[in-house]
């Protein structure tokens, strides 16, 4: 029973150093955030700083069109995220119960989307979106205008379908019990009212895992709106932050405040949705 | 004669289904498979988005075989795969075993080890950016406070490439840890009951009950692990672009200069091509040799 108690104690100890290292460099950018430049550039290195002030945020926040890049963040995370969870989980339902010739073929084909880094496309996908026809100013064979560059269809449509998310929807929906198919026919319900009447309100936990997956990924994603926009206009909060890294000396100050308001949402909702989080992946590909 | 034919007429097929699949698929069609045809295509061409692609066959491929920084990056990438993916497998593994038991402080110590993995690349970039800044940085503070001698970290050739490393382990190790724990409470424990019985101590018990009954496990983390390796871009955009020498550019980096800022279109989708087989080849093999006969479902 001693040793029981020194082996957790130890472990306690243990545990608890890693936990900090792991957590050092979020820790020091909170607090950098709150620092003053001349504290920063001190050669004595205080851990708390010497007067918490909110400046460096309300400069940070002035030093660009903020507003404007956490609304264009937001409106694409939100509008990827729920035209994913209904597109994905409407074909892994058809895939997991529905009989359709070419089901298999058409199946294995999506997989490639799972084994293949999406940066192999970027190029291609760029100029479909360039040449995209009768938008943004092109005709119908897709010349004259910028397509679908600085828009936010062209920075939402490649993002709603996902192997990943019909997957582990189709992987979902195979253990749901085929009684509930068979009842379902027997009270004359088509396969759409199947799904919407009785699968999809019985799917919150592989919605929810999906759409912080989705949502976390695309609140987070640098390159695709790197390579789809050139303005101000559809900046999102990644791109921003980066305007803070200039060649001549950089506000660090300003600049982990910024970085601070971009990862908050995803702590906090990290932090209240933990065991979605956890869960979700564990679903994933792994029976 | 008829037999076949009532067989046939038996099989009931929901045509609905592909209205049901098209949303997506019509998605993935668009902006996956089209593209990955049209890679190809300009792979073969000297496409540079202003004149209209010249047919010039395996050229791009062989110019792509003296190009000194594309053949650079894919070493970088590979040595960027290798040395952040096992440390990152290694470490989630001494953590999740470290976490499968009971306590109070488990919720903890996961939310630590999981939090940099919710954070944007971006952001933690900023933040090692600083933590490497050979003035002001966390490191050299830490260094002089201690009266070691001052390191350049990302400015010096010689330690760029294992400080982006570095962050990459901090960032994915945590990830690797949750799928690891959640092998680990799959795995039935009369297994270990039976072993204790035997008198066998953990080392044994380790070695052939949690190691062998991690395998699809490990294999599942291998297999994205690879491919997130393979295309890796941001941190090196933001802290090194590339540099110094050279020594941190890698495929997708060099896919996005030589397409996006110097609009060679056809070169760069060689290049896309290239790494298109690199992971195509390399997910076959650890397909072949990494699942060891265990059945891993992945379709």
């Amino acid at each position: 029973m001693k040793h029981r108690k020194v082996y957790h104690g130890i472990w306690v100890v243990l545990m608890t150093i890693a936990s900090l290292v792991m957590l050092t460099p979020t820790i020091m950018m909170f607090v950098t955030s709150f620092k003053t430049m001349e504290e920063i550039k001190s050669p004595v290195f205080h851990l708390i700083p010497e007067k918490f002030s909110l400046v460096n945020y309300i400069d940070a926040l002035a030093s660009g069109n903020w507003l404007l890049y956490f609304r264009n963040s937001l409106i694409i995370t939100v509008s990827a995220v729920i035209f994913s969870l209904l597109f994905n989980s409407i074909a892994g339902y058809a895939f997991a119960r529905l009989r359709f010739r070419g089901s298999k073929i058409l199946f294995s084909l999506l997989m490639i989307g799972l084994m293949m880094p999406a940066q192999v496309t970027m190029l291609p996908t760029f100029l479909i979106m360039a040449k995209f026809p009768l938008a943004g100013g092109n005709n119908i064979l897709g010349q004259g205008g910028t397509g679908l560059i600085n828009t936010f269809v062209g920075l939402i449509i490649p993002l709603v379908s996902g192997s990943y998310g019909i997957f582990l929807c189709k992987q979902f929906y195979e253990n749901f019990p085929r009684a509930l198919d068979e009842a379902a026919e027997i009270d004359g319900a088509g396969k759409w009212r199947t799904y919407f009447q009785i699968y999809l309100p019985n799917s919150k936990a592989i919605l929810a895992t999906l759409a912080l997956t989705k949502g976390v990924a695309v609140w987070n994603d640098y390159l695709w709106p790197l390579v789809m926009t050139n303005s101000d206009e559809h900046k999102t909060v990644q791109l921003a932050l980066t305007m803070f890294k200039t060649e001549t000396t950089i506000q660090w100050n300003q600049m982990m405040a910024a970085a601070v308001l971009i990862v908050l949402p995803m702590i906090i909702l990290f932090l209240l949705a933990q065991k979605y989080f956890v869960q979700g992946i564990v679903t994933s590909g792994l029976k | 004669m008829s037999k076949p034919a009532k067989i046939k007429s038996k099989v009931k097929y929901d045509n609905c289904a592909y209205a049901m699949i098209i949303p997506a698929y019509f998605v993935f069609v668009v902006f996956i498979l089209i593209p990955i045809g049209f890679v190809i295509y300009y792979s073969v061409t000297n496409f540079n988005l202003y004149s209209s692609p010249e047919f010039l066959g395996l050229e791009n491929y062989l110019k792509l075989l003296r190009d000194e920084d594309f053949l650079i990056s894919i070493k970088n990438t590979l040595f960027y795969t290798v040395f952040t993916l096992f440390p990152q497998l290694a470490i989630g593994l001494f953590f999740a075993i470290m976490l499968f038991r009971k306590s109070k402080l488990i919720p903890f110590f996961r939310a630590a080890f999981y939090l940099p993995n919710v954070m944007s690349m971006v952001c933690m970039s900023m933040v090692w950016l600083w933590i490497y800044d050979p003035t002001y940085g966390l490191f050299n503070m830490i260094l002089k406070n201690f009266g070691f001698s001052l390191q350049q970290w990302l400015q010096d050739p010689k330690m760029a490439m294992p400080c982006v490393i570095l962050m990459g382990i901090w960032k994915n190790c945590g990830y690797s840890m949750v799928i690891f724990l959640s092998g680990l409470s799959s795995i039935p424990s009369s297994l270990y009951e039976a072993a204790s019985l035997d008198g066998a101590n953990s080392i044994r018990k380790f070695l052939h009950i949690t190691w062998p009954m991690l395998k699809p496990t490990t294999f599942f983390l291998l297999v994205t692990g690879i491919v997130n390796s393979f295309s890796v871009f941001e941190q090196i955009n933001i802290m090194t672009n590339g540099g110094p020498l050279n020594r941190t550019t890698t495929i997708v980096h060099q896919i996005y200069r030589r397409g996006f800022l110097e609009f060679k279109m056809g070169y760069a989708s060689a290049m896309s091509v290239v790494l298109l087989l690199f992971s195509i080849v390399i997910t076959a093999l650890v397909f072949k040799f990494g699942s060891g006969g265990q059945d891993v479902e992945v379709s």
